[in-house]
């Protein structure tokens, strides 16, 4: 069992039996860290905590402004002025006790190490550009990059799973009938990624145009 | 309170100034509910009621996240509405812990509020839910989760698609008696045994013996004639043996009745085992004695499966333990039943136990108590996320409505396939079916002053008052009328006109349908007259009968040429997403089926800058179809848009 004890199963029964025993002693052991304190970073975070993952740092340096306050519902006018990071991690601690989660203003630094993050997320890019800290974790060697960014009904999410991601996926079994085991057979895959640097410089010239802007807003190709 | 000034910002003054004056009221108070509270208050929505008739329980943590530990056992609608007001203190929001079929929540309730938010986790309460909003004229916004899958729609009378324009799967799955009581074949087959018989004779209410032979046609019934008799003796003879509750001989005295004698007379049944694997009888004296050292019955391990010695051993613990109760509850001078609840430790290991004894005994795949609480207390799946992603498209759907933009509403699947990289589908809101026996119908109200006064007759007459005006029923002239399943009165059968409606059962809240009784072909739309309470005269008259609601009857597209049934098989599209509706049969001229208001414009300058710059690329890539004002070339253009980019999220490689 991976040492989950019976109260965390109990808590976490519902979603134990979406993804199984095994995905949730991954999650009880991963460590993440968020770079950039906005809305999307909360949201994502209060999920991530309520699924029960091991440690969340977060990092922006930044403090709470009043534009923060429309959006972000940990925060409150009395924090205003204090340090982003340090004030939602105080917030999200109380979603649930089991997690646990730090601020940390310094690691957008160049020199930061990332080693101990199974992912890092750069949200928006104010602390530190996207692209370098995809590098930095690139650096790093196992620690997987996502980025991602919101601005009004538009939204984007980037994500480098280093160069040999393995993964399950399910294969369906034929003529199983209605009352048979629910486990179905999975088969384990890999795929490479690609980090920001790269997917940003593809070029356009290789690309169906008329076919990339029928299907994409423009403002995709904005937000590189 | 939290500004807005984002929100107008990307919508609009015009769209935020509706969103923050509209009354809304959302239905479930859980796993979606909590998301979608926490996104309308925090998007500029200022009068929100939650109604939910659930308390909190510890496995709703991991995804309901305004309760926290401290909450348990508090109702769900009260917890939630407090936290939203800690995050927005100021707005308008009430919480009420009811059930939303209850008479208080008529169609006149139902017409205070602009939109209703639909969060709920069973069909019954979405059908109640449906036919209040077409009633009352409200637009309503459905939504559903399971696992990694979801589904949002809009609903909009006479526009759009109701909840039962389709027919839905029944939600529970139900087996044939002879599988469940004689040739099961699968773990679930004991565990519906175990729940649903054994149980239930025991330690529930009895059964009733007629429901023995339910899901039986005529032929079939004949045919098993025989053997239904014999399992009907069966079950009186275990219902005798509950009497011998509390005496020490009790678990054996069950045990071989129905592991050892009932399994007996299966055997002698040599046809019924032609095919099949026989059953083998167990030996209760012999299981005890080879039962594992360290097994306690009071704390089993439920994640593992039990050894069948263990299993019995649980049996007779949880047999007493459940025996016990039964009879403290009779002392105290209550029949005793106990109904099975998935939460309650003997009951659950009572039925795995068994379950499992009845899997050894034929050869079935035994199950860890973790497995059989899923599937005996039909427990689904759920996470945070699908339930967040639901609830932010609720909400975007909620804008699109109040701002009378419905032509940008559509159905979405959230949906789950390591092999695709969409993970959310939409498709257009379809057309209604022209044949549903719900929503194709005008939904007025009749205001009544006493129900005990008025008659049947009375109510008939001012119905064929208003023929000829402009307020017409358009039912013709031979009416019936019905109230659920009965006739109350057509042309043939007069006898109820001297009636008093409260003494035919028809008083506020209740619903009568007219229809025309020579209609053969379902040309006339039936109307359904609500019962409401009259408001009273404010100069103190003698109030009369009145039906309002005629502005708010919508247009109803004509009957398709053919006249035959439309979508009778669609399924229910949040299985996996495959469950595409297609309706291209019904409306003559609809190309993709999207609906828009008529006062819709797509141009309307109240949209943020993002917006116009998306409308305007749509126009420019629109083909060249001339026809008709430039309202209609819009909705053509967002089919076109809408059909070759069927997806929310893109993958850039």
């Amino acid at each position: 069992m991976g040492g989950i004890s019976k109260e965390e199963v109990a808590l976490y029964d519902r979603q134990i039996r979406l993804w199984g025993m095994e995905a949730q002693s991954r999650l009880r052991t991963a460590s993440l860290c968020f770079i950039g304190v906005k809305a999307l970073t909360l949201e994502a975070c209060k999920n991530l905590v309520l699924a029960g993952v091991g440690h969340i740092t977060l990092c922006d340096g930044g403090s709470v402004k009043e534009e923060d306050l429309e959006v972000q519902y940990y925060f409150q006018p009395e924090d205003l002025g204090q340090a982003k990071d340090k004030v939602l991690a105080e917030r999200l601690k109380m979603l649930n006790p089991l997690v646990d989660i730090q601020a940390n203003s310094k690691l957008s630094d160049k020199d930061a190490n990332l080693d101990k993050f199974d992912v890092v997320v750069a949200v928006g890019g104010r602390q530190c550009s996207p692209v370098q800290l995809n590098g930095l974790c690139r650096t790093a060697k196992a620690t997987r990059f996502v980025a991602a960014d919101s601005f009004g009904a538009f939204g984007y999410i980037f994500a480098d799973c280093l160069d040999e991601h393995e993964y399950m996926e399910e294969v369906k079994s034929v003529g199983g009938g209605e009352a048979s085991n629910s486990e179905s057979k999975h088969q384990k895959l890999a795929a490479a990624y690609k980090p920001l640097s790269q997917s940003i410089l593809a070029k356009p010239e290789a690309i169906n145009t008329q076919r990339l802007l029928r299907k994409y807003p423009p403002l995709v190709f904005i937000c590189q | 309170m939290r500004s807005t000034k984002q929100l107008a910002r990307i919508f609009g003054e015009e769209t935020a100034s509706r969103v923050s004056n509209a009354r809304l009221l959302v239905v479930g108070a859980g796993g979606i509910g909590c998301e979608l509270l926490k996104n309308l208050s925090m998007s500029g929505f200022q009068h929100i009621h939650a109604i939910d008739l659930d308390t909190i329980d510890l496995s709703n943590l991991n995804r309901q996240f305004l309760f926290q530990r401290k909450h348990i056992k508090r109702p769900k609608a009260e917890v939630a509405i407090k936290a939203i007001k800690d995050f927005n203190p100021g707005i308008d929001a009430t919480a009420g812990q009811a059930n939303i079929k209850e008479p208080d929540y008529d169609v006149d309730w139902f017409s205070g509020f602009d939109l209703v938010l639909n969060a709920l986790d069973n069909l019954d309460a979405r059908r109640h839910v449906n036919t209040m909003c077409l009633a009352a004229h409200v637009p309503l916004i459905e939504s559903g989760t399971a696992g990694y899958l979801g589904q949002v729609t809009v609903i909009s009378g006479g526009k759009t698609e109701c909840f039962e324009c389709q027919p839905k799967a029944a939600e529970r799955k139900t087996y044939p008696v002879c599988t469940i009581r004689s040739t099961p074949s699968a773990p679930i087959h004991c565990i519906v045994w175990a729940k649903d018989y054994l149980f239930a004779q025991l330690f529930g209410e009895r059964a009733d013996e007629a429901d023995d032979d339910q899901g039986m046609d005529a032929e079939e019934k004949a045919e098993n004639m025989e053997e239904l008799k014999q399992l009907r003796e069966e079950s009186r003879d275990l219902s005798r043996l509950a009497e011998a509750m509390g005496s020490a001989g009790f678990p054996k005295a069950v045990f071989e009745k129905v592991f050892s004698e009932d399994i007996a007379r299966l055997l002698s049944m040599k046809d019924m085992w032609k095919q099949r694997r026989p059953p083998t009888k167990l030996d209760f004296a012999a299981l005890l004695e080879r039962v594992s050292a360290e097994f306690d019955p009071a704390h089993p391990d439920d994640q593992s499966v039990l050894s069948v010695e263990d299993s019995c051993a649980l049996f007779v613990h949880t047999a007493n333990k459940l025996a016990h109760r039964v009879l403290e509850q009779q002392k105290q001078g209550s029949q005793g039943f106990l109904s099975f609840d998935k939460d309650d430790e003997d009951a659950l290991n009572f039925v795995a136990a068994t379950a499992n004894l009845r899997s050894q005994a034929f050869g079935i795949e035994q199950k860890s108590i973790f497995a059989i609480k899923a599937m005996a207390g039909n427990i689904i799946p759920a996470i945070a996320t699908t339930n967040a992603i639901v609830a932010g498209m609720m909400v975007m759907q909620a804008i699109m409505v109040l701002s009378q933009r419905m032509a940008e509403c559509h159905t979405a699947y959230v949906s789950y396939n390591s092999k695709r990289a969409r993970s959310i589908i939409k498709e257009p809101l379809a057309t209604p079916n022209p044949r549903c026996p719900i929503c194709r119908r005008r939904y007025l109200t009749l205001r009544v002053p006493d129900c005990s006064k008025t008659t049947l007759g009375d109510v008939i007459s001012h119905v064929a008052s208003l023929n000829g005006t402009e307020r017409d029923l358009q039912l013709g002239d031979d009416i019936a009328v019905v109230e659920g399943s009965r006739i109350l009165y057509d042309p043939d059968f007069e006898d109820n006109l001297g009636e008093s409606l409260k003494s035919l059962g028809i008083i506020p809240g209740r619903m009568v349908t007219l229809t025309n009784e020579d209609d053969d072909e379902g040309l006339v739309v039936p109307v359904v007259l609500n019962i409401a309470k009259h408001q009273g005269n404010a100069n103190g008259t003698q109030v009369q009968l009145a039906i309002e609601g005629f502005e708010k009857i919508p247009k109803f597209a004509p009957l398709p040429d053919d006249h035959q049934d439309n979508g009778a098989d669609a399924e229910d599209g949040s299985e996996d997403g495959a469950g595409v509706v297609a309706n291209d049969q019904l409306a003559v001229d609809n190309k993709g089926a999207i609906i828009i208001d008529d006062d819709t414009d797509a141009h309307a300058s109240n949209m943020g800058y993002i917006s116009d710059e998306l409308s305007k690329r749509q126009l420019d890539d629109a083909t060249t179809d001339d026809q008709g004002p430039s309202k209609r070339r819009a909705l053509e253009t967002d089919n076109t848009a809408a059909k070759a980019d069927n997806d929310d999220i893109v993958v850039l490689d």
